[in-house]
């Protein structure tokens, strides 16, 4: 039998439904996989992107939907994240060049620690692609967005 | 003696009289605030001021914590800038047996400067 899992969810975006799904998630995949760390990994994912949709995303309109799907089978989790934001927005071009900059790093960790570095010069800290650094840092996770009309789906693919 | 913090998932609380010259405080729960430093920074101070006014060190104990978002990485990274300002010595102690503490508390490690007044410590 193909051992696989599957969770796609339409989410409130009050500021308590992340930690909410997260330890759920965290719970259910801590009885498909072994491997404590790695679900945790995932949760971070999952509460990260989460949290950059609920503050980033464009809300204006009520009958717009945060969707997060969670697919796994042994040696591969993607985390996808669904939000409406405009692709010539400010937020959509900040979001295209943290990837691009993350990229740009020869490791994560490299990428993270210039990030750390990065918020400590800011007075503010805020948008600074911390959270973004941080999942592909802790959690192997390879970051990519594809926007499609007014929405963007942000996809962490991890391979514990 | 310092005030625990009570704020949604997380408590960050005393251990009474730890040591000489030393503050003691365990985070416990989680921290998952959409502006965590709005609490934390305020409390962070009153910490640093008392150690800067009783020349003690302050010991930040997070192995008990279950996990905290990006958010509250910055509010750490303020606190580790403001004790330095205040030269205030501050000791992180982490549980390196958990992944995601491990990776966090050694990437911070990139504050670590030679004055000595920031220690990472795992267990």
């Amino acid at each position: 039998m193909v051992r696989r899992l599957l969770i796609d969810l339409p989410v409130r975006t009050e500021w308590a439904s992340i930690e909410v799904i997260r330890t759920a998630v965290v719970n259910c995949l801590g009885v498909v996989f072994r491997d404590m760390d790695e679900c945790h990994a995932i949760g971070t994912i999952i509460s990260e992107l989460l949290e950059n949709a609920i503050k980033y995303g464009n809300w204006t309109r009520e009958e717009d939907v945060l969707r997060l799907a969670v697919t796994g089978e042994p040696g591969h989790v993607t985390v996808v994240v669904e939000h409406p934001l405009d692709q010539g927005s400010e937020h959509a071009r900040k979001l295209q060049e943290m990837l691009a900059a993350l990229r740009r790093f020869p490791t994560a960790a490299a990428a993270y620690q210039a990030r750390l570095a990065d918020v400590a010069a800011r007075p503010d800290g805020g948008g600074s692609g911390l959270g973004l650094a941080r999942l592909a840092y802790e959690a192997n996770c390879v970051l990519t967005a594809e926007f499609d009309g007014a929405l963007v789906r942000l996809t962490g693919d991890v391979r514990p | 003696m310092v005030n625990p913090l009570d704020a949604g998932d997380l408590r960050i609380e005393p251990v009474p009289m730890p040591a000489p010259g030393v503050v003691r405080l365990l985070w416990k729960g989680r921290s998952t605030a959409r502006n965590p430093g709005e609490v934390l920074g305020p409390y962070f101070q009153e910490i640093l001021g008392e150690a800067q006014k009783n020349q003690s060190t302050v010991e930040m104990h997070f192995v008990a914590l279950q996990h905290f978002n990006s958010s509250t990485v910055a509010a750490i990274i303020r606190l580790i800038q403001n004790a330095r300002t205040r030269a205030v010595p501050l000791v992180f102690v982490y549980d390196e047996g958990v992944k995601w503490q491990k990776l966090s508390f050694d990437a911070m490690r990139v504050f670590v400067k030679s004055d000595g007044l920031l220690q990472m410590r795992s267990i």
